[in-house]
């Protein structure tokens, strides 16, 4: 395995497990990831997976560097690609189109093809949480399979609702908080991807896999109600992998 | 009670050492921007060198107390008054309800601490009191302190033991340059030779682009041997991030867990308290150094503070 140590200062370290954008080396670096969950390093604060590297932030009074790097190597060679097998998916329930999605044609016109056939491509084929970041709770997701051409939108908006589904080529975002976004909207979820009140915050978590499901605007409605309840179950469940995902 | 705010200076949030364990998830770190004057301001009070304090910015705040408690004001110069009197820096000062806490303008530096004994009724969010403006996170209602505010004080004091010895000598911060020590990396390696070589050899300015999230420098650009951007990684306190057009940015408390632009170095710990303290206009200079004494001086920081925390409070 090709891994590097870079140096982040005197207290992060980043593993690297290579420079390419796929699935594979993300696996790596979650299979590092957990690896460390399970055999925690003494004076390890935190680490944080990215697309091809984990960063791993810590106390040097309580580990200096070539300690840590050592304590790593061995955490290298003793992970295991335990949940290479599964994937977990959660359902996203999407209101496509109208006020929230007002993209919708405009992308289903750049694809040159319907608004079903867009919707089927976006809600058909999970995507991949490569990782989180940029807010709190934002996902960075992309599908393998019948990406769409089109890219940014020439003019970003200046700010977009939270909850608003963007996209562009092979990846989706969901937004958890009011933002600025270069992105097209085609819809709005009515689920919170991140809720600081609630025991757990964050809807996603970095390596599970997301299945849109397009819904009604009444069923949007009472998801919505049921989400400012509290009653809301979000539906999650693991499938094997294809032969492809399972290449890592 | 604790403190009523008649006004909230230029901009006062509640910081304490940090939120740790949600970088995973997008969630900014925050913290004391002057983690130094931050745990000396605490130490002094008697408190647990993290609890959450006051951070105030270049003008501090206005404060009726409506509890006696002690507090030890640290970091930047703001000219802090006690009833239109001097209140001494760097020293526990018993403070009677009733009086007024002010400042009357930066005089050197320009972060100030306000620590206050036994700490403030401040809810934790995520294992943390501090403030993350951005996502509105923390602190008194994510937002800073404003007029009419009022905050309690969690377990006030009217006397601590040895009274006298709390006090340490204050901070003293440059005026003109500011030179910020360096390890290399993580992607040193995306600049070339001469990038680097420019980087270490010529300075630049502290631009208005400055706040809690980074601190951007303007100068001649730095030469990257691609465009500048990265597969995005995660970022550590004090990385300088140099983006296509080549003018640095170094990250402080408020940055984003990751980013997409080649980090050519980050600044060591124990200097990250200097830029706290700079103002925009200033020169700023980096000059390289190792890893191992980068590490050595922050745990002899980390010691220092140790004992300063015996010394007082054992």
């Amino acid at each position: 395995m090709d891994v590097k140590f870079l140096i982040a200062g005197d207290r992060a370290v980043s593993v690297e497990f290579g420079k390419e954008i796929c699935l594979e080396i993300n696996e790596k670096v979650r299979m590092l990831e957990e690896e460390l969950k399970d055999n925690p390093i003494d004076g390890v604060i935190e680490v944080v997976p990215t697309y091809c590297a984990l960063i791993v932030h810590y106390h040097p009074e309580v580990v200096r560097y070539d300690d840590l790097v050592e304590a790593l190597k061995v955490s290298l060679g003793s992970m295991s690609s335990l949940e290479t097998k599964k994937k977990i998916v959660k359902e996203v329930p999407i209101f496509y189109g109208g006020e929230t999605g007002p993209d919708l044609e405009y992308c289903a016109q750049l694809e040159q093809i319907s608004v079903e056939e867009l919707i089927r491509r976006h809600s058909e084929h999970e995507y991949y949480v490569y990782m989180l970041g940029f807010a709190p709770g934002h996902p960075y997701m992309a599908r393998f399979e019948e990406p769409f051409s089109f890219k940014r939108r020439e003019e970003p908006r200046v700010k977009i609702p939270a909850r608003s589904v963007v996209v562009q080529q092979n990846l989706s975002d969901l937004i958890p908080f009011e933002q600025p976004c270069g992105w097209n909207i085609i819809g709005s979820t009515p689920l919170d991807i991140c809720n600081y009140d609630k025991e757990e915050p964050f809807l996603l978590n970095a390596g599970e896999w997301v299945k849109h499901v397009p819904i009604t605007k009444a069923e949007y409605d009472q998801i919505r109600r049921d989400v400012e309840k509290g009653t809301y179950q979000v539906k999650t469940y693991s499938l094997e992998k294809t032969a492809g995902e399972r290449r890592g | 009670m604790g403190i009523v705010v008649e006004n909230g200076g230029i901009l006062t949030t509640v910081q304490d050492e940090g939120r740790f364990g949600y970088q995973a998830y997008g969630v900014s770190t925050s913290g004391a921007m002057d983690s130094h004057s931050f745990h000396i301001a605490n130490l002094l009070v008697g408190n647990p060198m993290t609890e959450g304090a006051l951070e105030m910015t270049f003008i501090g705040p206005k404060l009726r107390f409506t509890r006696d408690n002690i507090i030890a004001v640290t970091g930047g110069d703001l000219t802090p008054m006690l009833d239109g009197e001097t209140l001494p820096m760097y020293q526990a000062v018993l403070v009677k309800a009733g009086q007024n806490l002010s400042f009357a303008g930066a005089r050197n530096g320009c972060r100030g601490y306000i620590a206050f004994s036994g700490g403030l009724d401040i809810p934790e969010v995520m294992g943390s009191k501090s403030t993350l403006l951005r996502n509105k996170l923390g602190g008194l209602d994510g937002r800073k302190l404003e007029k009419g505010d009022e905050i309690a004080f969690l377990a006030p004091k009217t006397e601590l033991t040895r009274m006298g010895e709390r006090k340490v000598p204050a901070n003293v911060y440059p005026q003109k340059e500011v030179v910020l020590r360096v390890v290399l990396g993580p992607q040193d390696d995306e600049f070339t030779e001469k990038g680097i070589r420019s980087f270490f050899w010529n300075s630049g300015v502290i631009t208005n682009e400055f706040d809690r999230m980074g601190c951007r420098i303007e100068r001649d650009p730095v030469e990257h041997r691609g465009d500048g951007n990265i597969n995005t990684d995660g970022i550590s306190l004090g990385s300088i991030q140099v983006p296509p057009n080549g003018k640095p940015i170094i990250m402080l408390s408020d940055r984003q867990s990751t980013g997409g632009y080649a980090k050519i170095g980050t600044v060591i710990s124990v200097d990250l308290p200097k830029i706290a303290q700079s103002q925009p206009g200033q020169r700023i200079r980096f000059i390289e150094v190792s890893l191992e004494l980068a590490q050595s001086l922050y745990i002899r920081e980390l010691n220092q503070m140790k004992e300063l925390d015996e010394k007082l409070n054992a």
